[in-house]
This record gives structure tokens, sequence and C-alpha cells, in this order.
């Protein structure tokens, strides 16, 4: 046994360290978690003072639901666009980052000082700059390439909006991760590339991309997670789901059905479900890194 | 010999411009890239000067005649002073009381031997696939028991255990040499000593990056501060610039108020950023 674990022999002070950690985790983690489930399947009245079993029947109506279907499909259409593109975007300014000789430390900060910037100034800086009456940005797309931008009324718009509002807020943390990958590439490799004359771009997708595929694997968890869970602050700001429910991701049906309709039972069922959902997407795409990532 | 030399410098030069794609370009697509990011902030600090009938005429984006009277009005007369104090004393309790909380479990991890120890580390690990979302009704339900709605109290306490500072401060913590933990053993050092005069010195990049990304994490948190705290004096910034959106007279909005109220939300987690981004960076991976 290393001196490490034999550094201090007692049981009850290893307890003791440990205590603040588990009573937290136990009373604002597992708690909640487990009450989530309970109440699930129950039906809330009068904001939970009465309470009845109802079994499965909260799962039912949300999977027979063709709002909530709709929302189920929307979100996983979201999540897949923004990770694509925040990964897209994150990669190619990375890997920019990568091959600059000067200015390398001036360029960095201005390229990820997003990740300190607040989804909900995000939201709210995009709102008013691509708003459809004052925006400026609205402004010179009419005037430049002639399309008529109305996100307030046309669904698929304010859905692109907010996910170029998500996209904006992530890819600073993206691109820290890939550029530490980035760094970890042999020197080796890339005399080998340049001996066999491989391009540029074809250094990036053939080469690079494989060797960074378990930081990428990561980043797509992450990214997944912030685009189920994060987003719900740009969808409050920017379009409260609408219009006609174009932008009502899971999270945001969640909170309505909760603190706006005071259904708490279908909503502790909606949570078990996107619980079930981000835990499955986790699952398999730590499956599938561990059978096509490169380690 | 001459000839070698030259023929040298000449693979040298070929394999330069090869291996780099040429880094005219390179800084080109940098400076794009950039400027694309960086554009709406601009955008916003410049409408941020504006007055209500400048901010209606779109197509002047020339800063406007209101200099700061925006950025004063909203911290007084809208309350966003208040606010900003608010998200502070959040941010700064929960920078302080998770890592504090995590050193203590991480040292308990790694200088101890105890029963289900592995088990305890993969109790805090699994926390990590319950986000706030997951157990959003029932937390709210023991704050309102607890009769925490609205305190600090609420706002803090479901972010202290971390399973992600834990990690991290225990893979740290067992990179460090056999002969300091040797020795702090055979000097009889207390656990607490020990941490506090050996690991945590030894940790300052660590702690630093860790605690930089505590603070941005907790100064950007906006759906827990919406729904457990109701009483606007107690408001966090980020759900205040919400309120902004409704300011406004004869159904014009005052954007360049809003867009004031932004760029001051932006600014702490911005300046904690830049002020500490070698730390940071070395925490996630990255040493300059």
């Amino acid at each position: 046994m290393s001196a490490h674990e034999t550094a201090f022999d007692s049981s009850l002070g290893a307890y003791l360290l440990l205590l603040p950690t588990l009573a937290a985790i136990g009373a604002f983690l597992y708690y909640p978690s487990l009450q989530t489930l309970r109440l699930s399947v129950y039906k809330t009245f009068l904001f939970g003072q009465n309470t009845r079993f109802v079994g499965l029947e909260n799962f039912t109506s949300l999977l027979t639901s063709n709002t909530y279907l709709a929302s189920v499909g929307l979100t996983f259409a979201f999540a897949a666009l923004v990770v694509v593109s925040t990964l897209a975007v994150g990669l190619l300014v990375a890997f920019l980052l990568y091959e600059v000789t000067d200015g390398k430390a001036a360029y960095l900060i201005a390229a990820i000082w997003p990740y300190a910037l607040p989804t909900a100034v995000a939201g709210t800086v995009l709102l008013f700059l691509a708003h459809p009456s004052v925006g400026i940005y609205t402004f010179y797309l009419e005037s430049w390439f002639g399309v008529e931008v109305d996100w307030f009324t046309v669904g698929w718009q304010a859905f692109l909006v907010v996910a170029i509002a998500a996209v904006w807020k992530q890819v600073g943390y993206n691109v820290i991760f890939m550029l530490a990958a980035l760094n970890n590439v042999p020197e080796s490799l890339n005399e080998a590339c340049e001996l066999d004359g491989v391009g540029t771009w074809r250094r990036l997708l053939r080469v690079y991309v494989p060797l960074m595929s378990p930081t990428l694997v990561f980043l797509v968890v992450i990214n997944t997670i912030y685009a189920f869970f994060g987003s719900f602050a740009l969808i409050d700001l920017m379009t409260q789901g609408g219009p006609t429910n174009a932008t009502n991701l899971l999270i945001y049906q969640l909170y309505r059905d909760a603190f706006q309709f005071n259904n708490l039972g279908l909503a502790s069922a909606e949570s078990v479900i996107l619980f079930l959902i981000v835990g499955g997407l986790t699952y398999v795409q730590l499956r599938v890194s561990d059978r096509y990532a490169h380690y | 010999m001459a000839a070698e030399t030259r023929r040298e410098a000449v693979s040298d030069a070929s394999s330069a411009t090869r291996l780099l794609p040429d880094q005219l370009s390179v800084h080109v697509g940098l400076v794009v890239s950039i400027l694309l990011m960086a554009s709406p902030l601009l955008l916003a600090i410049v409408m941020s000067t504006q007055t209500v009938p400048e901010i209606y005429d779109i197509g002047d984006i020339t800063p406007g005649s209101d200099g700061l009277t925006n950025y004063v009005s909203v911290l007084t007369t809208y309350d966003m002073l208040t606010y900003m104090v608010n998200s502070l004393v959040m941010s700064v309790v929960v920078t302080v009381g998770k890592i504090a909380v995590s050193l203590l479990a991480a040292v308990a991890l790694v200088f101890y031997d105890f029963r289900f120890k592995n088990g305890v580390f993969f109790l805090i690990l699994f926390t990590l696939m319950f986000p706030v979302p997951v157990r959003i009704v029932p937390l709210y339900e023991l704050m309102a028991t607890l009769g925490w709605s609205n305190t600090l109290l609420a706002l803090t306490g479901p972010y202290l255990a971390s399973a992600t500072a834990v990690f991290l401060l225990r893979q740290h913590f067992m990179s460090i040499p056999e002969s300091l933990v040797e020795a702090a053993k055979v000097d009889g050092v207390g656990p607490l000593e020990f941490l506090w005069r050996v690991l945590v010195p030894m940790s300052r990049g660590m702690i630093t990056g860790l605690g930089v990304i505590t603070f941005i994490y907790s100064w950007n948190q906006y759906l827990w501060p919406l729904i457990v705290v109701s009483d606007q004096n107690k408001q966090v910034v980020q759900v205040g610039m919400k309120y902004l959106q409704s300011v406004g007279n004869a159904g014009q909005t005052d954007w360049g108020l809003i867009m004031a109220g932004a760029v001051l939300t932006l600014l702490p987690p911005l300046a904690v950023l830049i002020a500490f981004r070698n730390p940071l960076l070395e925490t996630f991976g990255l040493a300059e």
C-alpha cells in the first residue's frame, strides 16, 4: 500500500472529513432525485397539499400527448444542431489557434472569452440585435440579402436564433479543450505529414480529429447536456417556447408544468424522462467512443 | 559542406511553408472568427450609450449621446446594483464553500484507507447524473419546508457539493510526492494541518483554477434563482435582466438601458476570466 493511503489511519477521521460532502449530496442531490421518482407516480392538487397515487398515468399521458412528443423531437433536433455546430466552429478556431505562430496568447484569450458569457446575457443581447423590428442584424440581413426576418412569428427562424445564441455561448469552452488535445499531438506526426505531403485540411480531419476523439466524445456529452438543460435561459428570455411551441424545449415545458401550472406530479415525470434521455444518450456516446475512439 | 548547409536551409524553408498553412491566412481566419464572436458584444456596448430615439433609428451604429447615463440609471433606478451585490455574495459563498468542502473530501479519499472508499467515491461521482432540472420540484419543496425560500441558503446550499471539484482535487493530491507524505507522517502532522500547510500551498494553481470555474458557473446561474427567489430585492443579476425587459415608455422598450444591464452582468465573470486565465487554462489541461 502506498504512503498516500496510510498517511492517516482513522476511519472515523475519514468520514468526518467526508461529512460535509456526504450531507450535501444526500440532502440536495440524492433525496430530491429519489423524491422526483416518487412524485412522478402521484397527481398533485392545490400545490402539493393533496396527492393521489396514479401509477404510471403521468407517463402515459405525456407519451400520448402530441405537444409533449413534439417537444421531444424538437429538443433532439436542437441538441443535434447545437452539438454539431459547436464542434465544427470550435474545431476550426482551435485549429487556427494551434497553427498560428505569432500573438498566440492574445488570440487565445480573444477566442475563449465566451466561456465567461452568461447564457442570459447571450440571450438578451441577441434578442435585441436580431429583433425583428429594431435589430441591427435583422436590418442588414434584410437590406443586403433581401430575406424576411421575423422570428417572432416564424418558428424555424426562432429555433435557429436560439441555437445560434447557444453555440455562441458554448464555443469558448470547446476551444479550450480542443486546443489542449491538439497540443498533445506528438510533433513527430506533423513531421510525418510533412514528408507525405498531406494537405492542411486533410491533416485536420484525418490525423488530428481521430487523435482528439476522446476529447471530442467528452465535448459531445457536455454539449448535449448543455443543449438539453443550459438553454433554458435562452428560451425564457427570447421566445417563451414560441412561436406556437417552435422552441418549446423539454426543459421549458417542464418549467411551465411545474411552476406555472403547478402540475408537480406531471413535472416530476418529465424530470424522470429527461434523466432517462440524457443518461441514455451519455451511455450511448461513451459506448460508441469505446469502440471507435483512439486512446 | 556549404552545399549541404544550403540544402538543409532549403528543405527547412519548404517544410515551414508546407507544414503550416500560409500564416497570413491563419491570421485572417482568426481575426474574422474572433470578430464574429465579439461583434454582438461590441454592438451591445455601442448601443448601451444610445437614447431610445437613437435605438429606434436602426441603421445607426455610432456611439450614442447618452454616454454612461444608461449605466447609472440601470444601477440605481432599476436596482441592478442590488442584483449584482446579491450575485456576488452568492458566487463568493458558493466558490469558497465548494472548494473548502471538496478539499476535505479529497483528503479523506487520498490519504486515508477506510471501508467503502470506492463506494463513497462512486456515490459522489454519480451525482453528475442529477443536474438541477432532474430534481427541481422536490428541491423547491425542500427549500419551502426548510423555510429557506428567498434566502442565501437556498441560493448556495444546493451548489456546495461537487463531483467535479472532488475528482480534480483527488487527482491532484495523488500526484503529491510520496516523500512529502512520509515526512508529514514522521512529523506526526494532523490531517487538517497537513492540508493547510502542505496540500493547499502545493495546489495553489489548481485551487485558483477551480475557483474561477466555480465563480463563473455560479454567477451565470439562472433557472434555480428564478424559481427559489421571488422577492425582487433578493434576486440575482441574471434574473434581474429579465425584469429590465419591461422597462420602457409608450410601448418603446429601452434597449439601450437593457444593453447596459447586459454589459454589466458580463463584466465580473469576464474580468475574472482575464485576470486568472493562466491557472484556469492550466486546470483545463492547457498549460501556457
